[in-house]
């Protein structure tokens, strides 16, 4: 479903991404893990476009996207959500996944008539808030609601435009041990037929979500496979400096 | 996105009252004081739609409403055109130079954006000086008014006019609440808030902003034309960029991004000007003060100040009066 082929990508003389091969399977759950500075966030700008690669290639449906600008990849399926919030605070979180939905159905350029009045926005609206769950906060504005619902929001609001493909950046950021569960629960839930891959710096939720897990230390993969192996893996340990036996 | 409250439809309100009260009572002077006060108004309706909703602070307005007034004015000189299809024509002409100005500056932000724009207003202003069929420094005169003689009405009478103008900026407020209560207004205020995101939900910024962008040159165009038809001539002054500059004065002054705040700006700034013309030839200083202490104040303009003030108060009133009345009501029914 989405692949690299030997992706590379230099900062002036720092290499932050050293030859990225990737190949995630249709419906596929992948979290990415590594320390501080690996280069997971670069890499997620390099899927969705929001930096050229140096070389390499990025294929969505087994189509080279590497030359699409974000916009046209996002038409394409493949979505992302941020590591910080990247709400639109003055409006409720009805309106939010509105906004998202109407640029799904072709609505966002529409002169005549109100884009989240038309019923295959508010279709989408109320399936979106069902999934993620937040229905109860829907005509809340987001500066009225709590960090946990924005995260949650954040999200619904990349899920409103119906990807087949998801990039989530450090879904649970920021939120306490028990709502991490919860989203936990709520990614598990999510309908199989989606792709998910996820930056993920919480053990727990690797482990829990994770068909498969990819580890990036320097900008390179040093691990690539199931949770399980990555679990005995001698050299994570040594990445993160911990024992992982308990997770 | 835009929405109306309470108190905006309030002001919205008294402003047609005093404007048609006005419009039907006033003498020459107050007639053409009124013209100036409605061309003006649809000048700054057509900039807050970029400016406040789109923050596309643009430069080139005064530009686009004096091209606006020079094709309204060749079509009918000298392309021998009626006003009406000429006033058509003028308007669809500013609209695509408009969008295409939008094209081009959209990946411009902030201080860019301001100066990309005001270099396409220069432009146009050094053009329009140097081109003979529109009449160089000298102009373009003998500009008519538009025909309405089957419909009763004479327009080469002062008061007609003023009403013109008068329906001719309901028009456009309709037209701007429209715009921006749509999906393309509703995809300009995301854009507005944050640009990455919305492209990161698959939408095509720039043409969001070009689109808007046209469409507040057309606005910007029919002032233009209202203005050519009210002197029935015109100087390549109108495309000055301190038409535009003033337009901005008059935008922040009034209240940016509330489109009713404009039209309070307005019709603030040219009675201020006639008021203060009339005893010191330095009115542009008391202006300038008043403009300091608005924006020192931190109030978004005189009517952003009002909203601050009044505007949430009103509305909770409202819906507590509403909320009240319903089991009234629903035991009335019963």
């Amino acid at each position: 479903m989405l692949e690299t082929r030997d992706l590379t990508k230099s900062f002036g003389a720092m290499q932050v991404t050293r030859g990225v091969s990737l190949r995630l399977e249709r419906g596929e759950r992948r979290v990415i893990l590594g320390p501080n500075g690996a280069g997971k966030t670069t890499l997620f700008n390099l899927l969705a476009g929001e930096l050229a690669p140096d070389s390499g290639a990025v294929l969505l449906a087994g189509e080279d996207i590497t030359a699409l600008p974000v916009a046209r990849r996002a038409r394409r399926g493949l979505s992302r959500s941020y590591q910080k919030n990247t709400l639109f605070d003055g409006l409720s979180v009805e309106e939010n996944l509105g906004l998202a939905a109407a640029v799904h159905c072709g609505q966002g350029m529409r002169l005549w008539g109100d884009s989240l009045a038309r019923p295959e926005v508010r279709e989408i609206v109320a399936e979106v808030a069902e999934m993620v769950q937040l229905v109860p906060h829907l005509h809340a504005r987001v500066s009225e609601v709590s960090y946990g619902v924005r995260r949650q929001l954040e999200v619904g609001v990349a899920l409103a435009t119906r990807p087949s493909v998801l990039l989530m950046d450090e879904p649970t950021s920021g939120v306490g041990p028990e709502m991490a569960r919860g989203f936990h629960r709520l990614l598990a839930d999510l309908p199989r037929s989606l792709t998910l891959l996820i930056i993920e710096h919480d053990m727990d939720l690797a482990f829990d979500v994770a068909d498969t897990i990819t580890v990036l230390n320097y900008g390179e993969v040093v691990f690539d496979g199931l949770p399980e192996a990555a679990r005995g893996s001698r050299l994570l340990q040594e990445i993160y400096m911990g024992d992982w036996s308990d997770a | 996105m835009f929405r109306h409250t309470f108190l905006r439809y309030a002001v919205l309100a008294l402003l047609a009252a005093a404007a048609l009260l006005r419009a039907l009572t006033a003498g020459y002077f107050g007639l053409e004081i009124l013209a100036e006060i409605l061309i003006l108004a649809i000048l700054v309706l057509a900039l807050d739609m970029v400016a406040g909703f789109g923050g596309m602070v643009s430069l080139c307005h005064g530009a686009l409403m004096g091209l606006g007034a020079y094709a309204y004015g060749v079509l009918c000189v000298h392309a021998g055109l009626a006003p009406l299809p000429a006033l058509a024509g003028a308007i669809a002409l500013t609209g695509a130079v408009a969008w295409a100005i939008g094209a081009i500056c959209a990946r411009a932000h902030g201080i860019f954006f301001i100066m990309a724009t005001l270099a396409f207003g220069q432009m146009a202003y050094s053009w329009v000086f140097e081109t003979p069929l529109l009449g160089g420094d000298d102009g373009l005169g003998g500009i008519p008014r538009p025909d309405l003689s089957l419909l009763g009405i004479d327009l080469s009478d002062s008061r007609s006019f003023v009403l013109f103008c008068l329906a001719a900026t309901a028009l456009a407020y309709g037209a701007a609440v429209l715009v921006l209560r749509s999906g393309l207004g509703r995809s300009l205020g995301g854009v507005m808030h944050n640009e990455q995101r919305m492209r990161a939900l698959g939408l095509t910024v720039w043409r969001v902003k070009a689109d808007v962008f046209g469409l507040s040159g057309m606005l910007a165009g029919l002032a233009g034309a209202l203005a050519a038809m009210q002197v029935m001539y015109i100087s390549p002054g109108l495309l000055a960029w301190t038409t535009s500059g003033e337009a901005l004065v008059v935008v922040i002054l009034g209240g940016l991004g509330t489109l009713v705040g404009p039209l309070v700006g307005a019709a603030a700034f040219v009675t201020l000007k006639h008021g203060l013309s009339g005893v010191t030839s330095h009115w542009h200083l008391v202006v300038g003060l008043i403009l300091i202490a608005v924006v020192m104040s931190r109030a978004n303009g005189l009517f952003g100040w009002l909203e601050a003030r009044w505007g949430a108060r009103l509305d909770r009133r409202l819906a507590d009066a509403t909320r009240e009345d319903t089991p009234r009501e629903a035991t009335n029914d019963a």
